[in-house]
């Protein structure tokens, strides 16, 4: 009987909302892809270096500075980051799911220090933001200006990282990943290019992070919680719904980073979802679980299935 | 191509077949809840609402939007309190709630926002601060309501505060009176040499809170040192080093600290250090006393405010933020004797 009060029409105004976030977030999950899938490294940074991103936007936006000017200082302070976490692997040789734990939580303070307090509004009626969730109920003129924005920016990051990785230097930071014993004896220094990954893997989150606290408007010590959850169900699940359209044609690489970010869109359109069951809020998070876990495990139980389909 | 389209369709399938599980388990799931306890309105108002309540009716139905940061015995009875007086005021069934908990996670104070106004709700319950501006920041339109904020001009960033926002905002504020409370302390704990103040560092509210006090103390010449936790793992390590440096401990109304109280109370006690609390919660884990405002009350003054602006047509921009009604000075007896502190007249004992 509660389903049929729900009204389909609430869903369907939810979606916008949804697509919005999703889009922003799946910045954070091409950096997440970048370190998990080709760098073959679990960097658990994103949970701090997102709140730097968001921290350092608010703080040069509240301080007067142009939020396009803010947005590449959080890149720059996320790489800032992914140094750390980098150096900490490679040169102290600390584990890497170690040491970029270690940064996660040493970013806590540097966090902290940058606000100067643990939540920083800065407001869309105050300052000349580039994303806010306001402009989603705007008007028309205001949704394609934020949507037309986001799809557009994330498609020339997706075009930038394509040609990167395309170079000698994105080329040998994928070997890196794939095989490092065998890139170093291609005379690859795999330290180098396994620092270089992690830094534009955590620029790229920072800068989520620099949008994200604008879109929300504010940056709050805690923005970052649970973000590698986020980047990683994104990551799963863009491959799962999607891989299979690409696979074998050109352009491979481009169509993976956009099914990432179709992912991250799916995830929260899957989170409106729930919200809009009204299911109870206290389930929520063994929700977005078991959703998770649903996705990671088709690839398996698929090939498991194959495999039998092949026997018989 | 066949498989293709197989596998998609499966993909497609099993997420269809969970998500549907889970939501006809869970809209049973809360309407029970509503029934016992009484207080998931949305599912009894939902029900009365079909069965329409011709007699209390103006005619129309009020859609009110709860955002919630985390489950929180205070922020709780700040929302049972907003929908007690409410339902109260429009009779029942004349409204409907629709209750969002965002697990204390920031992304999803976001997305319940902009879910209520892709709704078109007729007004927002924003509890706490990130809900606030994540509803501040989703619309600048439909009339929100704060509660349990402590400083609205902190939260909004608005550097002239007058008593109003101007804006689409207003609401009540759980700020306790910090000056009383440091009396307070002098009061109990004359003899006192050194406070030592602990809060969370994560929280805003709380800072604001030691920063008052603080200066509070500053003038009564009073030595103070600030503690702060990260986060719950670093409690019984800050709290046993506070305790070793300072006689007295005040904490403010701080949420990471309150559902903590155990630990802390573990660690206070043996060690013979007072605990003078800012809410009611925190002093009836770890503390001697507090003086201390009622969340429900904060929630249902918020509530008469939404009725103001929904049935009387208030102007919300000129509304101002509202405080809680009444403090009472409250001990905790168990530790009280425990620390032999006399407690002087005037206290109501917590649970009595």
């Amino acid at each position: 009987m509660l389903l049929l009060s729900l009204s389909p029409m609430s869903l369907l105004r939810a979606l916008p909302g949804a697509c919005g976030q999703g889009l922003i977030w799946g910045i954070m999950a091409l950096g997440v892809y970048i370190t998990y899938r080709i760098l073959d490294f679990a960097d658990l940074t994103v949970d701090g270096s997102l709140a730097t991103g968001g921290a350092v936007a608010v703080m040069l936006i509240r301080a007067g500075v142009n939020p396009w000017l803010a947005l590449i200082a959080a890149f720059v302070s996320g790489m800032a980051a992914g140094l750390v976490t980098g150096m900490l692997h490679t040169v102290l040789g600390i584990p890497g799911i170690l040491s970029s734990i270690l940064t996660q939580i040493s970013l806590y303070s540097i966090n902290l220090n940058i606000m100067g307090k643990s939540n920083q509004p800065a407001g869309v009626d105050q300052y000349p933001l580039i994303v806010s969730s306001r402009y989603i109920s705007g008007d028309a003129f205001m949704k394609l200006r934020f949507y037309g924005g986001v799809i557009a920016g994330c498609l020339v990051l997706i075009a930038i990282l394509y040609c990167y990785f395309g170079t000698e230097q994105g080329s040998a930071i994928r070997a890196t990943g794939c095989n490092k014993s065998m890139a170093k004896a291609q005379g690859i220094n795999t330290n180098f290019h396994t620092v270089l990954a992690l830094m534009i893997s955590n620029g790229l989150v920072g800068l989520c992070g620099g949008l994200y606290a604008q879109y929300q408007g504010a940056a709050d010590v805690n923005m970052g919680r649970g973000a590698i959850v986020i980047g990683l169900a994104a990551v799963i699940i863009g491959e799962v719904l999607f891989s299979k359209l690409y696979t074998g044609r050109r352009f491979t690489f481009a169509y993976t980073m956009m099914a990432v970010i179709g992912g991250s869109v799916i995830y929260y359109v899957v989170i409106a979802f729930v919200l809009w069951l009204k299911m109870p809020s206290e389930d929520m998070k063994l929700f977005s679980a078991i959703v998770v876990a649903v996705f990671l495990s088709i690839p398996y139980l698929k090939e498991k299935l194959g495999r039998k389909g092949a026997t018989a | 191509m066949k498989k293709k389209v197989v596998t998609l369709l499966m993909a497609a399938a099993m997420t269809a077949s969970l998500l549907a599980g889970c939501g006809s388990d869970a809209g049973s799931a809360s309407s029970e809840s509503g029934e016992t306890s009484g207080t998931g309105s949305e599912a009894e108002t939902g029900e009365n609402a079909g069965a329409g309540d011709a007699a209390a009716s103006n005619g129309e139905t009020y859609k009110i939007g709860i955002c919630q940061l985390l489950e929180h015995d205070a922020l709780d009875a700040a929302t049972k309190g907003f929908q007690d007086a409410l339902v109260e005021l429009l009779g029942e069934g004349n409204v409907e709630f629709d209750f969002q908990n965002a697990q204390g996670e920031q992304p999803n104070c976001a997305t319940i926002c902009n879910q209520f106004v892709s709704d078109d709700v007729d007004l927002i319950l924003a509890n706490a601060t990130s809900p606030l501006q994540a509803a501040a920041a989703a619309t600048n339109t439909i009339p929100i309501l704060g509660t349990s904020i402590t400083d609205y001009a902190t939260a909004l960033d608005i550097s002239d505060w007058s008593g109003t926002t101007g804006t689409n905002i207003s609401g009540t504020s759980d700020l306790a009176p910090l000056e009383e409370q440091e009396d307070m302390l002098l009061e109990i704990c004359p003899n006192v040499q050194k406070v030592g103040i602990l809060y969370c560092s994560a929280e805003a509210n709380s800072e604001y809170q030691a920063n008052v006090v603080s200066g509070c103390l500053e003038e009564d010449g009073i030595a103070y040192e600030v503690f702060t936790v990260a986060d719950s793992n670093e409690i019984q390590a800050v709290v046993t080093s506070a305790c070793e440096s300072c006689d007295v401990l005040y904490i403010p109304t701080d949420n990471t600290l309150a559902a903590a109280t155990e630990a802390i109370n573990n660690i206070a006690l043996p060690a013979g250090v007072p605990i003078i609390a800012g809410e009611e919660g925190i002093c009836a884990g770890c503390g001697v006393a507090t003086l201390s405002i009622s969340y429900y009350d904060i929630g249902y003054t918020a509530g008469e405010m939404a009725y103001e602006i929904l049935v009387n047509g208030a102007d919300i921009t000129t509304m101002e933020i509202k405080y809680a009604p009444q403090v009472t000075k409250e001990y905790n007896k168990d530790i009280c004797e425990q620390l032999n502190i006399e407690i002087p007249d005037g206290y109501v004992a917590i649970g009595e």
